[in-house]
């Protein structure tokens, strides 16, 4: 059993042999119904605390077992917020307690790694390179003989899927913005003038998203967009339930839609770019995508044209969930890397 | 009231630092600042005078709380909208330790936040150019 409680999704999963999901309950703690294109998250520990006990309790009457047929349990240490870490550590060291199971404490980030390699026929040849982008993590990893990972090159100032929010927010699209922009942007034409890549100081690998967050400000600054945010404002109040695309193409013009194309453009390269770099410097056999950005599917045609080899997660799979977590924890329960009842979360928890 | 005018990234990191060595052990510091402001830039200075690694420093806005050390707590209101998102963070725990917690986009929730803390407004002025100002 995985169970996974770092940012805004109370989950549970049962997993067989590292790749059957028996079941899969995600509690996620934001509306999608958004007051004014803002998240509503009802989040942290207090949340997870109302929904952890009924999400365990799901999980485990769909998986048709019983506690006694599990073999360990995993949580989610961290990288995440303490307080709600604290509620599935808390939860899986009460299940591993009263059942005597042994404990299995994985790192979120590790977990987006492996829910790609659960549909992956056979085992993945190391080296790899893992790419993570979502609403909170932009890291790239070398993954070396042993399972032995490598940090490469992370954000200096915002995540992927963050800069995608905001720009979306920006625009007076719905929370979250970032599938709108993507199905949107297929509609517009790519500049490539439009967002520079950003020369990087240091370390040539790491990402930088704020640069792109800041040209598209200064675009909208300067025309005169207020009444087409307020058209679209006006749209998605009117309409009962989610906006379809047509929807959305009826209030966007033609030139929002190019500067949405050039932002996506300009997304991936930076994505893609650094990632097959590091598949090329050592020599990787393929590159994992995984965390919510791994939705895309801009980013998904885009990655089919690299010359090494691209998984990505299921969607399903890409956010959070803890099917990943279970799956993480399957390797370790192998290599005998178990945790004790004395593990604590930790806010921060490199993977390297 | 200080004023700093930076004329590009690194001047305004060491901004950040300088700003940052004046601090009591135990503060609360609201960051404001528009969007591109450069308010995840002034917090890597932050973290350099406070002993924690700069390059840790990200946006905490999806995660909403990052810890850089001991001394340096990052905090992102951005994506909460009500009184009671706001006090699921728990905060307060992080407001009794020896430590600078950095808050961005406080003006929402300024009333729930301690009255005695320092503000640092950050403002774009064309190009890198930056002025910033602590109260």
């Amino acid at each position: 059993m995985g169970i996974e409680s770092s940012c805004d999704e109370t989950a549970a999963a049962v997993v067989a042999d590292g790749r059957r999901i028996l079941s899969s309950v995600v509690a996620s703690q934001f509306d999608t119904h958004g007051k004014y294109g803002g998240v509503v998250p009802e989040l942290a520990s207090r949340e997870h605390l109302r929904a952890i006990v009924p999400v365990v309790r799901e999980c485990m009457e769909k998986s048709g077992i019983g506690y006694g047929d599990l073999d360990a349990v995993a949580v989610t240490q961290g990288p995440g917020l303490i307080g709600s870490l604290l509620v599935g550590i808390t939860h899986a060291k009460a299940i591993a307690m009263t059942h005597e199971l042994p404990l299995i404490a994985v790192n979120h980030i590790e977990g987006h790694i492996h829910a790609v390699l659960m549909d992956v026929e056979g085992e993945v040849r190391l080296p790899a390179v893992a790419l993570i982008a979502s609403g909170g993590h932009t890291h790239l990893f070398a993954i070396d003989e042993g399972w032995k990972y490598r940090l490469i090159g992370k954000t200096r100032d915002d995540a992927a899927g963050e800069a995608y929010d905001k720009i979306a927010k920006l625009l007076g699209f719905v929370y979250p913005g970032g599938p709108i922009l993507d199905k949107l942007a297929p509609y517009g034409v790519a500049k490539r003038s439009r967002f520079t890549a950003p020369r990087m100081k240091g370390n040539e690998m790491d990402f930088s998203f704020s640069g792109m967050k800041t040209a598209a400000l200064r675009w909208v600054e300067s025309r005169d967009m207020q009444a087409e945010i307020a058209g679209r404002k006006a749209m998605w109040k009117s309409i009962a339930g989610t906006p379809t695309i047509e929807d959305w193409l009826r209030v966007t013009p033609q030139e929002t839609l190019d500067l949405i194309a050039s932002f996506q453009a300009a997304v991936i390269e930076e994505l893609l770019h650094r990632a097959s770099d590091a598949a090329r410097d050592i020599g990787a056999s393929c590159v994992i995508v995984s965390g919510g950005v791994a939705c895309n599917a801009g980013l998904r045609k885009a990655a089919g044209k690299l010359r090494v080899p691209v998984l990505f997660p299921k969607p399903v799979l890409s956010t959070d969930n803890a099917v990943m977590i279970a799956a993480a924890a399957f390797r370790k329960a192998e290599a005998g890397e178990y945790a004790d009842l004395t593990l604590a979360a930790k806010s921060s928890l490199p993977l390297y | 009231m200080r004023t700093f005018e930076t004329s590009n990234e690194d001047e305004t990191i060491a901004a950040g630092v300088e700003i940052a060595k004046g601090l009591p052990r135990r503060c609360v510091v609201l960051l404001e600042g528009n969007l591109g402001a450069g308010k995840t830039t002034i917090t890597k200075g932050f973290a350099r005078a406070l002993g924690a690694d700069e390059t840790e420093v990200s946006s905490p806005t999806f995660t909403l709380i990052h810890e850089y050390g001991p001394r340096l707590v990052h905090v992102d209101l951005y994506r909460l909208e009500s009184e009671r998102e706001y006090w699921t963070l728990g905060l307060e725990e992080y407001f009794d330790r020896d430590c600078v917690v950095l808050v961005e986009w406080a003006s929402k929730f300024r009333q729930l936040l301690p009255k005695d803390a320092i503000e640092v407004r950050i403002e774009h002025r064309g190009g890198d150019g930056r002025r910033i100002t602590v109260d």
